[in-house]
């Protein structure tokens, strides 16, 4: 009797190491609620995963299908976009090939501010705890795993609230929700299809495009400008907890000078503003609109035009807009 | 009768229903809007620009109260003048963001939703620089232009009229 044991668990053991090893990021599960965050924030970069999701902002709707491995410390991933005209983006740590199949060319460009669910953070639980107050939701079942609810309320009214679905093994965040004040959602992403781990081939993270066209037109040139300048241009009264991500030129279509972009985050949450000559004839007063968590928001500075946009209530906005200077 | 109108125009009556349904629809002008309406939310249902109508208002009245599923927030009114909406070719985070502008009464743009101009993603569009455009639908493809930088994901269509201007051929 007791040798059949032995021998059962001499059998099992290697197995159950090797599970063990495998859970070792999910196990055990995180005690508080800024843990669970912090969790979700790591698995966004350690996890493979590859999956379908739906993303709503505001009434319009977009699929996208997203690879994603990470083996060694090197992230890979591949984005494609289901909906409308293709195009794939493939990337390899910070760096990012954009393939437009249609018009035969390849973007190179360095992330700084691309979003890619379920990868939505930009900084650790502790920097996005600054801004948000932090708390444990119902538990659920999603897409077929058990899954955590965090609740991330903000501690004041220059940003939205946030609902993360995490899932209860990986901490891979399954669904997300963003709540304007009166509780409505105003843009969720969902995964309608979801493989986790093991099932997630390294050939999956790899360009399906660039095979089809035979000769691809490299534009480098947005890789060029985000490695950032001095713009000359600042926000003399940032909001609390955003802090400035990047600062470059960007080339934008239809003008004959690159435009100043300044990049602030809060970890979640992200805006930038766009300073440039006024056209003439320009813009004589401020602007803004709405729609789904994006405001947009423009104000005419003697000879500048000042432009806001990013995932910020309007107060937010104006307030930035308003309060850009000209360093001496 | 607006089943009658939906059936007919979705080409699902035969010949005697057909006509009776079109005869019935041009003799009451409250039908005439209701036919009218169909079309203009099967255009955008389709990503089209919608048709101008004779009574913009009413209609344009009618597809706001149109339910959704995810309630979008209202336009704010506070500085601004006129609608104009672009279908923005929509990615893993990007949205479409409408635009409320205020030009100052110079050059007033077009008093009903407008798609941009090469700018919707059910759209194909010719690999060419895009004709000159109106003060509204400049002003969309702006909002646009902003919007892919700092995404950092540029529409398919926002992006070939850049890169005619400077990009360069290289074999890979």
């Amino acid at each position: 009797m007791t040798v059949v044991c032995v021998e059962g668990a001499r059998r099992w053991l290697p197995a159950l190491a090797l599970g063990l090893a495998c859970q070792a990021h999910g196990a055990p599960p995180p005690a508080d609620a800024r843990a669970w965050l912090q969790r979700a924030v790591e698995a966004s970069r350690d996890v493979s995963y590859a999956g379908t999701f739906v993303h709503t902002n505001g009434d319009r709707i977009s699929t996208v299908r997203v690879t994603h491995t990470n083996s060694g410390g090197d992230e890979h991933e591949r984005i494609e976009a289901l909906d409308g005209p293709p195009y794939e983006i493939v990337r390899h740590n910070e760096e990012m090939f954009c393939y437009f199949p249609d018009a035969k060319t390849v973007r190179l460009d360095r992330r700084i501010n691309a979003r890619f669910f379920p990868s939505l953070f930009r900084a650790s639980a502790d920097v996005i705890a600054a801004s948000y107050d932090v708390k444990l939701g119902k538990s659920e079942r999603v897409l077929g795993y058990d899954c955590q609810w965090v609740d991330l309320d903000p501690r004041d009214n220059l940003r939205f609230r946030e609902r993360l679905c995490s899932e209860a093994g990986s901490g891979l965040v399954v669904r997300a929700r963003t709540l304007d004040p009166s509780g409505r959602v105003i843009e969720q992403y969902t995964f309608s299809e979801l493989r986790l781990g093991s099932q997630v081939a390294r050939g999956d993270v790899k360009s399906i495009f660039e095979a089809r066209v035979k000769q691809w037109v490299t534009d480098a040139q947005p890789r060029e400008e985000a490695k950032g300048v001095d713009t000359g241009w600042s926000v003399s009264n940032p909001p609390a907890g955003f802090h400035k991500a990047a600062e470059l030129r960007r080339t934008l279509p239809g003008r004959g000078q690159p435009v100043s972009q300044l990049i602030f985050s809060d970890g979640l949450a992200s805006l930038s503003v766009f300073v440039e000559p006024n056209p003439s004839p320009g813009r004589t007063a401020e602007a803004s609109t709405e729609d789904g968590t994006t405001t947009f928001f423009v104000r005419p500075m003697g000879d500048q035009l000042v432009t806001v946009l990013g995932e910020v209530p309007l107060t937010t906005a104006q307030r930035v807009g308003r309060s850009v200077v000209h360093r001496p | 009768m607006t089943q009658e109108l939906s059936s007919l125009m979705d080409g699902e009556l035969g010949n005697d229903e057909a006509h009776r349904a079109i005869g019935t629809c041009c003799a009451s002008e409250e039908q005439k809007h209701t036919w009218l309406l169909y079309h203009c939310i099967g255009d955008a249902m389709r990503g089209q620009a919608p048709r101008r109508v004779e009574m913009p208002d009413a209609v344009f009245a009618s597809i706001k109260d149109e339910p959704t599923v995810l309630a979008p927030r209202r336009w704010t009114q506070a500085t601004v003048a006129r609608v104009a909406m672009a279908a923005a070719a929509s990615v893993a985070t990007v949205g479409v963001v409408g635009w409320l502008g205020s030009q100052g009464g110079a050059s007033a743009p077009a008093a009903v939703p407008v798609i941009a101009k090469g700018t919707s993603p059910m759209q194909p569009v010719a690999n060419t620089a895009p004709v000159a455009a109106t003060a509204p639908v400049s002003v969309t493809e702006d909002v646009q232009a902003y919007l892919a930088a700092h995404r950092q994901v540029p529409s398919p269509d926002l992006y070939r009229n850049v890169n005619n201007n400077r990009a360069t051929a290289t074999a890979r």
